[in-house]
């Protein structure tokens, strides 16, 4: 029994110690090689970067070492992957070109067949950065990988390599938000740009309500005037999300023309419609439509006033004017919501301070002002500043304007 | 040339090399404040993102030196953000160029500000 132990501790050491060298070894060797290929980028970087910087009709491999090693190849190619994050233009189409005269891009064409999903992904990511369009479709057969993260990597693939060809195929996974997360892949259509539009205006009829809006959103990010007539026409949708949504991109683009166009939008039938079309408004600035949002303060539903009035907050000196004539409003909603304007926009404390003004006029419209805004019941603050400010006349003029008797009814 | 990116200081360090200009390369901004101060160079091309001092200390320190105010900069960024690029002018850089860029595009420019420098 003795002699069976010693003999199986014996073995365990020697099995351990030897696992122990063969890692030893590995981690000496792999360090080795790394060392080489540093040195070995050190004398290729040069030749691969003058090939970028020239403009002549030589391809990389004249530049480099004759006949070429596979070590060679693969330090080239990881040369020009960091080179293809650095540049564009013309530069980046000589990279592309490199990559393509190197047999890289075949490579990875072949990756995307590979067995382990991983594998995949990383083939797609890099077809992304060589840029090369004989990759578009093996791409798009990879958006049908059972693999999620090969899918994503092959659109931001497909969004890198650009044209037509490759866009096409984005816009149509907006088709399928059940297989595609309508997030990421609009963030792609959007790293697009400009490029994207034709393709996701083609597409609009054809998608989804799901993938429209998604759309919409997209031609909102892009800032495209080309889509303006589409988001106008979408305005009159019968889809109530597709209505708010074509008003939220109107916004972002930020043309004050639109100003009319969204006034109307305030009268729509379903308020997160008037409500969206409210803030665009705000976003564009479209002091034509000051009337529409003056009368969207009296909108029963909160969000509505709350942007209208933000809206009106943001319109300048015409839309401060605006909120405080919308105080004396025969509508409670439209008066409670213009004087919380004027508060956020310290409007209010404007006011405040001409209670100390030597002008008379001035101190007594302050007066009267602030009346309107105790009869509100917005009387926090002002007790506040009655108590904390600076001007003693202002303290004392605020503590008896707060503590008049208020008229019935005045809220 | 200062970047802490060693890939970008050496595939620009070769462009500019290429096209007959002298170059220096720091990894750094002390590094670059020191270098500056050395050589005097025509031109610096700044990075904004990088450790201990960023792009716009280097560029405030540069802007703040009398022996050094007059050497052009170009800031040459990922940050793309509007405020960046109003910093950077604002505080005396005299053009921002963002990554990735054309390298004709840097080319140009870099010849514009030296003509003007005369």
């Amino acid at each position: 029994m003795h002699a069976f132990l010693v003999t199986l501790i014996l073995f365990t050491g020697a099995v351990l110690a030897g696992l122990a060298l063969l890692i030893t070894a590995n981690k000496v060797a792999r360090e080795a090689v790394e060392r080489l290929d540093r040195r070995r980028r050190l004398l290729l970087e040069p030749a691969v970067f003058r090939y970028i910087h020239e403009t002549g009709h030589k391809s990389l491999p004249d530049y480099l070492p004759k006949p070429l090693s596979r070590r060679d190849r693969r330090i080239a190619e990881a040369v020009l992957l960091d080179a293809a994050r650095l540049v564009r233009g013309q530069a980046r189409d000589r990279v592309t070109s490199a990559f393509e005269a190197l047999g890289s891009v075949r490579g990875s064409i072949v990756g995307l067949r590979s067995q382990r999903w991983w594998k995949r992904a990383d083939s797609a990511e890099r077809l992304g950065l060589m840029g090369s369009q004989t990759a578009v479709e093996p791409l798009v057969t990879a958006l049908a990988d059972p693999e999620g993260e090969v899918r994503i990597r092959a659109a931001r693939a497909l969004g890198l390599v650009r044209g037509s060809t490759s866009i096409r195929p984005l816009v149509g996974a907006l088709a399928d938000p059940n297989r595609w997360s309508a997030i990421r892949v609009a963030e792609i259509l959007i790293g697009v740009g400009p490029e994207a539009v034709g393709e996701l205006l083609a597409a609009f009829g054809t998608l989804p309500v799901a993938g429209r809006v998604s759309t919409l959103d997209i031609l909102g990010r892009i800032k495209s005037l080309e889509a303006v007539p589409l988001l106008k026409n979408t305005l009159k949708d019968q889809h109530p999300d597709l209505r708010a949504r074509a008003a939220y991109a109107l916004g972002l683009i930020g043309d004050p023309d639109f100003a009319e166009a969204l006034a109307a939008a305030l009268r729509d039938v379903e308020w997160p419609v008037r409500a969206t079309a409210a803030r665009a408004l705000g976003r564009i600035g479209g002091r034509a439509a000051i009337p529409a949002l003056c009368e969207a303060l009296k909108d029963r539903q909160w969000w509505v006033r709350a942007n209208a009035g933000e809206a009106l907050r943001l319109l300048g000196p015409e839309g401060r004017d605006a909120l405080i004539s919308m105080l004396d409003a025969d509508d409670t909603y439209a008066r409670h919501q213009a004087v919380a304007q004027l508060e956020e926009g310290h409007i209010i404390d404007d006011y405040v301070a001409d209670l100390g003004s030597p002008d008379e006029e001035r101190s007594a419209a302050a007066v009267r002002f602030l009346e309107k805004v105790i009869a509100l019941q917005r009387h926090e603050r002002l007790t506040q500043q009655s108590v904390e400010h600076a001007q003693e006349g202002v303290r004392r003029t605020l503590h008896k304007i707060l503590n008049r008797p208020q008229p019935e009814g005045g809220t | 040339m200062v970047d802490d990116d060693a890939i970008v200081r050496r595939f620009i360090g070769e462009l500019l090399h290429s096209h007959g200009y002298d170059v220096h390369l720091a990894e750094d901004g002390e590094t670059a404040l020191r270098q500056v101060g050395e050589v005097r160079p025509a031109l610096v091309l700044l990075d904004l993102v990088m450790p201990y001092k960023d792009g716009f200390e280097v560029l405030n320190a540069l802007k703040h030196d009398p022996a050094t105010r007059e050497i052009p900069v170009m800031i040459l960024s990922v940050r793309d953000r509007e405020e960046d690029v109003v910093k950077g002018l604002n505080l005396g850089a005299d053009d921002y160029m963002r990554k990735p860029f054309s390298t004709q595009e840097l080319l140009a420019r870099v010849r514009k500000i030296l003509d003007r420098q005369g």
